[in-house]
């Protein structure tokens, strides 16, 4: 299998940046997922969507706005009405579609489309904060939950997978900028990038 | 130590020395002091020059609204102007100048424009700027010659022109109560909501909290109230659910109870520690919110009211309690209200010499009068201010006055003084409450406007409501709080408040008429003749008022001129001050930085979007431009070519042999479901339902009013299963219409869209040997002409990587576009370089892009431009007569079907010469003089392949003029030239090489 | 301006597009109604008051909403999706 080369390039530098003087309030790294798919459910279907999704996951989760889960190696979200993003292992679209019958909904591979950016750290809340006008208080915002918001022109679809950790999905195209802007932000409490 | 500093006392650091300049001289301060603080500390009165007539004025207030004292600062090489010295804490290294003055502040030679007072009055740059209408100057540029000095004479400081190195942030901000202002009424409403539970902002623009408790002088709980709000700050600090928010204005009332403000987080520092922005603006969406912003002194107008020296009464007692600064030596006291005896009392304490209290009032309250005792002196009741004299405040004129009659009587009589604190009465600053409410009231008692009826979800507490005192502040401050956080009002014990007795009210004194310019409005320069002269010349609505003599505009936005200026009008009219009304304040309440507002984006305003193979576009030596958002590959230069040698080259390659294109930016949208067919059929002009799996097809997009929208390949990849590219540039706009359509329009239909643009990375190969490339290094599946026809897809590996071809030309060569995974992009496009090496393919830009397609006569976004048709377009074979789509009702209209429409066409340079986009064709004329347009032209290049300068152009009649002639017309770039007029399909018209 | 947009909860107007008038429909597809196409084209209330309109979430979720919208006071009275069949059963946030 070819590798699937980061859109990040050189803009991926590890190491710590910024203002340490307590130390790197967040860590910023790439954890694009090995597949990434949006599954859809056509008005009314949502509940048989999510059965199939659970069923090739293994998470499941309420038809609720904002819904998701995090699992071992899977995490799901909605990102609209009857939209979820999903990522997983190799082969996860093609397993998606193959649960999904045609008049529920449907599936689209996004694992090149889509670049995952994760923040974590105690600043992580401050720093998003800076970028996107979302209340990214843990009582507002639970884990496992999911936001679709945008950053200017950068669409981002988030899902909280960890107390103080953050996963930005954005356009491939975009990643690189978005990344850096995402540096920039975090340079007021110092970040590690790894 | 300077005569001025007071040895003890006051919330300054006198173990903290702090160098600073001011119009190029050291001098020292303390760590607490404001600019303006060490400045008088220094003994300095004159810090600036004015707007119109460069009179030399000092320090009014001692806060945010300051008119007079603004000055520029340098830092990080920067010049920043008209910031009050009110405003700027003293940091070491500050560099401030004077400002508005030439050649020094002390000696300025544009204060000769008092002598031309009349000019320079009510509503001068309407009547000046608009020159003579009769007469010899009229319609002149003389005029015009003589503003440029009017203007330059008139102003406020200078805007440097470098580039601002400065960071700026935005920060997102979420809260169950928003306190606005940390004086008593605002810490204790802060501390009522965070006790019961809320998630609390208390925002204070100054770098301390306590508001007037810094500088009342009153004890609270026992407790120097300075002290006790320190200890309340310190408190709300430590709670998690509290944010504390020092140096922070918040400035607008927005729609939704959302807030901005402007945070001030290194204004204050030498240097910003590492990745801390300078300016952080605010934006906060409170479900309530607290406003206890408390009151803003206001002036009595009177002749020579802003001579260096004269300043508010509370300012006074400010500069002395807060920063341990006296103010002046000998100072009078003018004032229509009790308030002014407290400053009295405090200035004599202080260690001044309180040379005369002048009241208006015939009567006053016992507690005034202990005061005036305090301050060593005996008010000389049914007293004003009548002039001043000197540059600096050297002597106050006196007079007798009767407030009931508005009248001075009697001997004028001189007193020594160089400070006069002056007070007419409180204004609650209710400037957010207006943005976020309605009309607000008259209050009779205070003389003053009191908060309207809110809009939004807000309540007042303390001064900002009216109430004055210390004690009803913290009362009412509790109570708002609880109520924002849900609860009741409590009646449990408040800190005991020490303070004398002072009725808050102030006379209804607002001026005193006599000889001599009597400012409303300081920074702008507008006296209270300007009024009656406004009013004279028929500007009688507050609202006119300040649009025409510039009253309560620029920086300060009358803080202190607003109720004189009213109260003046008024006695113009003949009304009584809430029948005039006021202006409606609107944000911002104080200045905010631009670069705040910008945040991260200041100084780049857009995302940088990059296709997979941008890496790879650079290092091979790419000239990368800009396509709204996307970055791509312009030529790729080789050493000592032109950029036209380029792209002719890399045409002609493509044409010759073989070449490769990054075409990823196309609009890529999956289009799926049981009804996508039947979707695209009333979307797409053609028809989509009978294209078969496997091929593609050529679409064109209508609007509902039948011009072009768009136009791209549609590749079926299942039953039910479509690919839609679209041109880069619409990509998000077709997306968005087609969501439109079926959400609103046919919300039956099961189709889904996802924008897949960036999962495919995209190469086109183009050219005669293209086959052979894709021979080469294509694997599982044939690309023979059998396997892979025009308008086939094929799915196949490159390198190891999946691909999907298809067979589709833009370049009018045999050609293919080859996608796979974005993040196998470089892999396979280093493969596609590597299998064309043998037939020296060629990487090419967007210049040699659009060179093959205008040989093609190919339509882009230069002709599909909101305004052609179909027909215009000549792609009305396009349109479909056996089924209705968007556009196709109205597209038939009389005007979009006249045949003398500006229409596509060729046009070929007759003279050798290129053509220039935008450049109008014309049937006669020169550059002297221009011709009728009858078109443009909308792209244009040199056509290796036909070895001469072509275009392609929108032109009357289009067709008919085939084979005629006309010139291209440009006299922005002076270029007039023959051109002929042929059709669009320059080079192979047959379409038998992209065929073969 | 905030919109309550019934899947992100209370957003800001920038994220979202006003995607025109919604008290309009529009003519069969196979009308040849001028008046009725121009209608629903060209002719738009301007009313000084509630008024329906659709807007989508295009930062957001992407979906039209139908909104009743005071254009004097920028009041959102009413919020729906716009298409109807989202609107059953889906929770609010």
């Amino acid at each position: 299998m070819v590798e699937r080369v980061s859109p990040l390039g050189e803009a991926f530098r590890p190491g710590t940046y910024g203002n340490l003087a307590e130390g790197p309030g967040v860590t910023l790294t790439e954890a694009t997922p090995a597949a990434i798919a949006e599954a859809s459910a056509f008005p009314g279907s949502t509940e048989p969507l999510l059965a199939a999704i659970e069923t090739v996951t293994g998470l499941s989760l309420p038809a609720t706005p904002g819904a998701g889960a995090v699992g071992d190696g899977a995490a799901v979200f909605a990102i609209g009405p009857g939209r979820y993003l999903v990522s997983g292992a190799e082969g996860l679209s093609a397993s998606l579609q193959a649960a999904v019958a045609l008049d529920i909904g449907t599936v689209t591979d996004l694992s090149h489309g889509r670049a995952a950016l994760r923040i974590a750290g105690p600043r992580a809340e401050w720093v998003l904060a800076k970028l996107f006008a979302l209340d990214f208080s843990p009582a507002a915002f639970p884990v496992g939950e999911g936001r679709a918001t945008a950053h200017h022109d950068v669409f981002a679809h988030i899902q909280r997978t960890g107390g103080d950790q953050f996963d930005i999905y954005v356009f491939r195209s975009f990643a690189r900028a978005f990344w850096q802007e995402l540096c920039a932000a975090a340079e007021e409490t110092g970040y590690e990038v790894g | 130590m300077s005569a001025r500093r007071i040895p003890t006392g006051g919330l300054i650091d006198r173990s903290r020395t702090v160098p600073f300049t001011f119009d190029g001289k050291a001098y020292t301060g303390f760590a607490g002091d404001t600019l303006a603080a060490a400045l008088l500390a220094n003994g300095i009165t004159l810090i600036g020059r004015s707007f119109k007539y460069h009179r030399p004025r000092g320090v009014f207030t001692a806060g945010v609204d300051e008119p007079n004292a603004l000055v520029t600062v340098f830092k990080d090489g920067v010049r920043e102007p008209n910031i009050p010295a009110t405003q700027i804490e003293l940091y070491e290294g500050l560099v401030a100048e004077s400002q508005n003055r030439f050649p020094s502040l002390d000696y300025d030679i544009s204060a000769l424009n008092q002598l031309a007072g009349p000019l320079f009055g009510a509503g001068f740059y309407y009547k000046t700027f608009m020159g003579p209408v009769v007469g010899p100057l009229k319609g002149t540029r003389f005029w015009m010659f003589c503003e440029h000095f009017i203007r330059r004479a008139a102003g406020l400081g200078r805007a440097g022109y470098d580039k601002d190195p400065a960071r700026y942030e935005r920060m997102n901000a979420f809260c169950d109560v928003l306190v606005v202002g940390a004086g008593p009424a605002g810490l204790m409403a802060a501390e009522a909501a965070a006790k019961a539970g809320k998630r609390v902002i208390l925002a204070e623009q100054e770098p301390r909290a306590g508001g007037a408790a810094n500088w009342s002088g009153e004890t609270i709980g026992g407790k120097p109230a300075a002290l006790w709000a320190e200890a309340a700050a310190e408190r709300l600090a430590a709670m998690d659910n509290v944010r504390l928010l020092t140096r922070t204005a918040v400035w607008g009332y927005y729609d939704g109870n959302n807030l901005a403000a402007l945070e001030r987080v290194g204004d204050h520092l030498a240097a910003a520690p590492k990745g801390a922005p300078r300016h952080r603006h605010w934006s906060i969406r409170a479900e309530k919110v607290v406003l206890a912003t408390g009151s803003f002194e206001r002036p009595i107008v009177f002749p020579g009211n802003d001579r260096p020296g004269v300043m508010l009464a509370g300012a006074a007692e400010r500069y002395a309690n807060q920063f341990g600064v006296l103010p002046g030596e000998k100072i009078a006291i003018f004032t229509n209200n009790d308030g002014a005896y407290r400053a009295a009392a405090a200035l004599k304490k202080a260690g001044g010499a309180v040379v005369a209290i002048l009241d208006v009032r015939p009567e006053i309250s016992a507690a005034a009068r202990a005061l005036a005792e305090e301050a060593g002196v005996v008010p000389l009741l049914g007293h004003a201010v009548a002039g001043t004299a000197g540059k600096r405040l050297a002597k106050v004129l006196i007079q007798r006055f009767d407030a009931a009659t508005g009248r001075l009587s009697g001997d004028v009589r001189p007193v020594e003084a160089d400070c006069l604190a002056v007070s007419g009465g409180w204004s609650p600053a209710i400037h957010l409450a207006s943005q976020a409410g309605r009309n607000p009231a008259w209050d009779d008692r205070l003389n003053a406007f009191l908060p309207p009826q809110p809009t939004q979800e807000w309540t007042g507490a303390g001064a900002f409501t009216g109430a004055m005192s210390t004690a009803e502040a913290l009362s009412s401050g509790r109570d708002a709080g609880l109520i924002a956080a849900g609860k009741k009002a409590s009646r449990a014990k408040l800190p005991e408040v020490a303070a004398p007795p002072l009725e808050a009210g102030p006379a209804p004194v607002f001026e005193i008429k006599a000889e001599g310019k009597a400012f409303v409005d300081l920074q702008n320069d507008v006296t209270a003749d300007d009024v009656r002269l406004a009013h004279r010349e028929g500007f009688v609505s507050v609202e006119h008022l300040k649009r025409y003599t510039t009253l309560g505009m620029a920086t300060d936005q009358g803080k202190t001129s607003n109720v004189p200026g009213l109260a003046i009008m008024a006695g113009a009219r003949g009304l009584a001050i809430p029948e005039v009304g006021t202006t409606r304040f609107r944000p911002p309440f104080s200045p905010v930085s631009i670069g705040s507002l910008a945040a991260e984006k200041h100084g780049h305003f857009k995302p940088d979007r990059l296709t997979p193979m941008h890496d790879w576009h650079v290092e091979r030596g790419a000239r990368m431009m800009e396509v709204g958002l996307w970055h791509r590959p312009m030529v790729y230069g080789e050493a000592g070519e032109t950029v036209e040698q380029t792209y002719i080259r890399e045409a002609a390659t493509v044409r010759a042999s073989v070449g490769i294109v990054d075409v990823s930016t196309l609009g890529k949208i999956a289009v799926k479901g049981p009804d996508a067919a039947e979707f695209l059929d009333r979307v797409y002009t053609n028809m989509f339902s009978t294209l078969a799996v496997g091929k593609a097809r050529y679409g064109l997009m209508l609007r509902e009013d039948g011009i072009a929208l768009d136009d791209g390949t549609t590749w079926r990849l299942g039953e039910h299963d479509f690919l839609m590219t679209t041109t880069t540039a619409n990509a998000g706009k077709v997306m968005q219409h087609l969501e439109y359509y079926l959400d609103v329009v046919w919300p039956d239909l099961k189709v889904h869209l996802a924008s897949v643009t960036d999962q495919w990375a995209g190469a086109a190969v183009a050219g005669p040997n293209a086959r052979k490339v894709l021979e080469a290094c294509v694997t599982e599946t044939a690309v023979d002409n059998e396997a892979l026809p025009f308008m086939g897809i094929v799915h196949g590996g490159i390198a190891g990587a999946p691909v999907m071809i298809c067979r589709l030309s833009f370049s009018g060569e045999l050609a293919y576009e080859v996608y796979c995974g974005a993040g196998h992009g470089t892999h396979v496009w280093e493969a596609l370089m590597e299998a064309g090496e043998a037939f020296g393919i060629t990487p090419y830009g967007m210049e040699a892009l659009g060179t093959l397609r205008i040989e093609k006569g190919h339509v882009t976004g230069a002709e599909i431009d909101g305004r052609t048709t179909a027909r215009d377009l000549y792609l009305d074979w396009m349109l479909s007569k056996k089924k209705p789509f968007i556009g196709s009702a109205l597209m038939d209209r009389e005007g979009l079907i006249d045949t003398n429409r500006i229409r596509l066409v060729g046009v070929v340079s007759l003279d050798g010469r290129p053509l220039g986009g935008g450049a109008h064709i014309v049937e006669k004329g020169s550059l002297e003089e221009l011709g009728e347009s009858i078109g443009h032209i909308t792209a244009f290049c040199y056509s290796p392949a036909l070895s001469k300068y072509i275009g392609l152009a929108l032109v009357k009649g289009g067709k008919a003029r085939h084979g005629t002639r006309a010139f291209v017309s440009d006299a922005l770039r002076k270029r007039f030239g023959p051109v002929e007029i042929v059709s669009h399909h320059f080079f192979d018209p047959e379409g038998s090489r992209m065929h073969g | 301006m905030l919109i309550p947009c019934p899947h992100c909860g209370p957003r800001d107007v920038s994220e979202f597009s006003y995607q025109g008038d919604a008290t309009r429909t529009r003519p069969d597809p196979a009308s040849t109604d001028m008046k009725a196409w121009h209608d629903y084209v060209y002719n738009r209330p301007n009313p000084a008051g509630p008024h329906r309109e659709y807007w989508q979430h295009a930062g957001g979720c992407r979906v039209h909403l139908l909104l009743t919208r005071d254009t004097l006071t920028h009041e959102v009275q009413a919020v729906a999706f716009a298409r109807a069949g989202l609107n059953e059963g889906a929770g609010k946030p």
